[in-house]
């Protein structure tokens, strides 16, 4: 097999100056999400990593994670798939296909054991052996097993991967799940999102790809410097929650003046993502800018949770409906019976003193 | 007036009421704030120059006075080191327990005049039992929920594991509002049955939250539960 190129070996190829290379690393620490502190390691690993191979497969989904993907704009999608990263194989990408195709896979993973990046979009149908979801004629869920288990690294793009997304929503007709059991040993990161933001997707890839190792992660699997904060928490409109300025309904003044959506069931205040400081499509917008409450996309079960009630929180929200109300109900129903309670004690009170007082009226005149 | 001799039974720690009182208040200031923050008030200002961050506030001191409550804790257990009388569990394990209860129920129910005397009757002992599970779970889901505003700290580990148990943070939240409810219907429930056994039974169940001391006419079936039997203190 050809020796891989490591990305300085490509610049040097293409005749890009050593002062564009290390600025192109200072922008790849600034998108990894690391500290400018470990550039010296960056250079490093791009001088002598050879380009790391990715597979990069789809399963259960509508390929909205690739749409998101493709628009990322630092790095530009297009340098990352031709020149940062080494795509050998990508169902939706690929010019090739066919039998060829799948034996370059085989031929990939073979050459490749235990050092290329597995990227995984869309959940895998668990039901009946799978045959819902085939590809290659396999179904995708052995394709999974055999390529996770020589991966590096599983890469669980978007919130199907990561959870099962829509497919695993009720009825789930197919037993989708999320990719994370079918992985055996490999570690997973989860890029939940529905789809991802674009530069958290190749911010991800290039860690694992330059690092050769996953990025530090949270109780989910998520990479803590992209999910690290509530999007509440880094919300714009936040001044507006805390000064209890809200939009409560999407024509009203509030909604047209900014004002906090907390009461249009935004999910922001439950939600860990970077659309409040990195946005979309270069920071142009992100939902709740564009003055839609967040649905909560990048969370396990949001299908579910968001049923005929996305526009619902607290105390609305839930299968039972009003929290508040039916607080209050059963309160006023606790005092009613408080009351029918004491006024039956005093009555038996009553009843028992003269039972006393009769007793010992007997026991006097003997 | 009927003259009737009572015993004194030495029940309550100072730890333990003080405890006890700072429960109320945290409870009280919690559920409010709590339904505030579900459900905000529309603020008054229409200019964002000179309004308030009340929410902010109310959220504050959601925050502070749990951080009170969970601290009072100490408190409590203090006096359940050194002093017998705040050990008053419900005796799960034993059969008259369950004897006791339905005696107990009994009564409530209008079917018996009386129940035995108790230092806490196995009722009210359940009841507490069950405050102190529901005080838990607010705690748990309310703590799990404040501390993710930092996933990266130790606490922070530890919430996202509570989280993922609770099925997500929507139904942490929703879990945390219902049980805050539940804590409202104890709170109904209990205080009618102390002001009834205070008023009517003259079983000083209010007035020993202030004093430590019971005053009882008939030797509670439960006596040795306390440190201090009743004998040396006739009046």
């Amino acid at each position: 097999m050809e020796k891989r190129e490591s990305l300085w070996e490509k610049c040097l190829r293409k005749g890009i100056s050593r002062r564009t290379f290390i600025k192109g690393c200072t922008g790849l620490c600034a998108l990894m999400g690391v500290s400018v502190d470990r550039l010296a390691e960056v250079v490093e690993a791009a001088e002598a990593k050879p380009l790391p191979v990715v597979i990069w497969i789809h399963g259960h989904e509508c390929t909205g994670c690739d749409e998101s993907f493709i628009r990322s704009a630092a790095p530009l999608a297009s340098d990352l798939v031709l020149s940062q990263i080494d795509l050998e194989y990508d169902h939706l990408l690929s010019a090739a296909c066919g039998e060829p195709f799948e034996a370059h896979l085989k031929a990939t993973m073979a050459a490749n054991k235990g050092n290329y990046i597995l990227a995984v979009e869309g959940a895998t149908c668990t039901k009946d052996n799978g045959v819902y979801c085939m590809s290659g004629g396999h179904t995708f869920s052995s394709l999974l097993k055999e390529a996770a288990a020589g991966a590096m690294a599983v890469i669980a793009y978007g919130t199907c991967a990561a959870y099962g997304g829509i497919q695993a929503a009720k009825p789930n007709p197919t037993g989708s799940s999320g990719i994370g059991a079918f992985c055996g040993a490999t570690p997973v990161v989860n890029v939940p999102g529905c789809p991802p933001i674009p530069e958290v997707m190749t911010g991800v890839v290039m860690h694992v790809a330059l690092f050769g190792s996953l990025p530090p992660l949270d109780g989910e699997g998520r990479p803590k410097q992209f999910y690290g904060n509530r999007i509440h928490d880094t919300c714009y409109r936040r001044p507006f929650f805390d000064a209890a300025m809200f939009a409560d309904s999407y024509d009203d003044a509030g909604a047209k003046a900014g004002w906090c959506l907390y009461k249009l069931g935004c999910r922001g205040p439950e939600t860990y993502n970077s659309c409040g400081n990195i946005r979309w499509f270069e920071g142009l917008s992100y939902p709740i800018q564009s003055g839609a409450a967040c649905i909560g996309c990048a969370n396990a079960n949001f299908w579910d949770d968001g049923v005929g009630s996305f526009s619902e929180r607290l105390p609305k929200y839930g299968k039972l409906g009003n929290a508040d109300k039916i607080g209050t109900a059963v309160g006023a129903a606790a005092v009613v019976g408080v009351a029918a309670h004491a006024a039956a004690s005093v009555v038996q009170k009553g009843k028992r003193e003269a039972i006393e007082a009769a007793e010992s009226g007997k026991k006097e005149s003997r | 007036m009927k003259e009737v001799k009572r015993k004194e039974f030495y029940v309550f720690s100072p730890f333990l009421r003080v405890f006890h009182w700072i429960m109320v208040v945290s409870i009280v200031v919690l559920f409010c704030t709590g339904v505030i923050i579900a459900t905000p008030l529309q603020s008054v200002n229409l200019e964002p120059t000179y309004s308030v961050t009340y929410m902010d506030l109310v959220r504050d001191i959601h925050f502070v006075v749990a951080f009170i409550f969970a601290a009072s804790f100490i408190l409590r257990v203090y006096g359940f080191v050194i002093n017998k009388g705040d050990r008053l569990f419900p005796h799960f394990w034993k059969g008259y327990f369950y004897r006791q209860t339905i005696e107990v129920a009994l009564h409530y129910m209008f079917l018996k005049y009386e129940h035995s005397s108790f230092l806490r009757n196995p009722l009210a002992r359940a009841s507490y039992a069950m405050l102190y599970v529901l005080v838990a779970v607010e705690f748990i889901t309310g703590f799990a929920m404040y501390f993710l505003a930092n996933p990266d700290s130790i606490w922070g580990g530890i919430s996202a594991w509570i989280i993922m148990v609770c099925g997500g943070e929507m139904m942490a939240h929703l879990i945390h509002h219902y049980v805050a409810w539940g804590i409202i219907l104890f709170a109904i429930g209990h205080l009618y049955m102390v002001i009834r056994a205070e008023f009517m039974e003259g079983e000083s169940e209010v007035s020993a939250m202030f004093s430590g001391y019971k005053f009882l006419i008939h030797n509670p079936k439960d006596a040795t539960d306390s440190d201090l039997s009743g004998e040396k203190h006739l009046i």
